[in-house]
């Protein structure tokens, strides 16, 4: 009995299969819609309340940038890491990234923040470079000297005995600008976030 | 143009050959390009090969912060590389440091500074597809008619 080579090929070499080896089907190269990609704006209002950026993780990766309409958040792609916060930290709903506002809306979640100031008096030197700095303290008294010499106390930072001193921790707008000026690393700014359920209500 | 140009041109389009090297990073971004080897998005369909031998590839994607463990090596590795060739940074760790990039930290980002970069695949770590038409883009770039460029 002669071997059935042709049903045989024709079993194995089927054309479906050849045409599948030899021209490929390509991947799916799209990225999906609830992939959560590089914030972008949504056109509402940006306000220049900066929570965006003390919800950053990563340095550099976002700036409010003023234009001629207004401010402007600008994601630095190279720095960002998508990580989404800064969408969930914004109060106006300026950036949108993949589900995240509408988890948000159905959630009724939000990020609050709050702000911890140490300084560490063993490293203190008292230059007051943290109190001159303070874009806070520069609002309260916008004559503030050299060494941190103020005339009220009213302020956020203030040198007096040779160390520095945190008076109203709650103006802190978690700026970390002081921790960027200090020569000594005395002064370290931490911001705490805090995911809350807020009740229908309150929306 | 030639038919030997020609011919070049064809065979190279569809054989990329890829090494990676990972200069200090989390090892996310290498996960990344090891899903792109897996069956949903495949690169060998597209003819891009990966072996981690730097004389037998083309395209050498450098991933993580460049630690100074690397700083004789990787110029070595780049200088194994045969002609035609080009680096892509895959990940936010090449191109500035991401996270590891404050004070304190040994890193020195970018890798831009150490070996020539061609390409920048952002992203803490991109997706798959990001870094796959980062290969495919920037391949016909290099590869196509390099010995008419090169004269």
């Amino acid at each position: 009995m002669p071997l059935p080579i042709f049903p045989y090929l024709c079993e194995i070499v089927r054309l479906e299969w050849v045409r599948k080896f030899f021209f490929v089907k390509t991947a799916p190269l799209v990225t999906p819609s609830h992939s959560r990609g590089f914030p972008e704006l949504t056109g509402k209002t940006c306000t220049h309340a900066l929570f965006c950026m003390m919800a950053c993780p990563a340095p550099g990766a976002i700036d409010v940038i003023k234009t001629t309409e207004g401010w402007e958040p600008r994601i630095h792609k190279g720095h960002c890491i998508r990580c989404g916060l800064c969408v969930e930290a914004c109060p106006n709903g300026v950036l949108t990234s993949g589900r995240i506002l509408e988890s948000m809306f159905y959630d009724h979640t939000r990020l609050s923040f709050s702000f911890r100031i140490d300084v560490d008096t063993n490293l203190c030197m008292g230059c007051g470079n943290c109190a001159v700095a303070c874009p806070v303290n520069k609002v309260i008294d916008a004559q503030m000297a050299y060494g941190g010499r103020a005339s009220t106390d009213q302020l956020l930072l203030k040198v007096s005995e040779g160390k520095c001193h945190v008076l109203y921790p709650e103006l802190c707008t978690g700026c970390k600008t002081c921790e960027n000026h200090c020569p000594n690393e005395a002064i370290r700014v931490s911001r705490l976030l805090e995911a809350v359920h807020i009740e229908e209500e309150e929306i | 143009m030639s038919l030997l140009q020609s011919v070049k041109n064809l065979v190279r389009s569809h054989s990329i050959h890829v090494a990676y090297v990972d200069v200090g990073s989390c090892n996310g971004c290498d996960i990344e390009v090891l899903a792109c080897l897996s069956p949903r998005y495949d690169i060998e369909q597209y003819g891009i090969y990966v072996h981690n031998n730097p004389r037998e590839a083309d395209i050498l994607l450098v991933i993580g912060a460049y630690t100074p463990g690397w700083e004789e090596k990787l110029h070595t590795l780049w200088e194994k590389i045969p002609d035609p060739k080009a680096a892509i940074a895959i990940g936010n760790c090449p191109i500035s440091g991401c996270l590891f990039n404050r004070p304190h930290s040994l890193v020195d980002p970018p890798v831009s500074k150490h070996i020539p970069i061609a390409a920048e695949v952002p992203g803490c770590p991109p997706r798959p597809t990001e870094i796959l038409s980062a290969v495919l883009s920037l391949a016909p770039l290099v590869f196509k008619d390099y010995e008419v460029a090169k004269r």
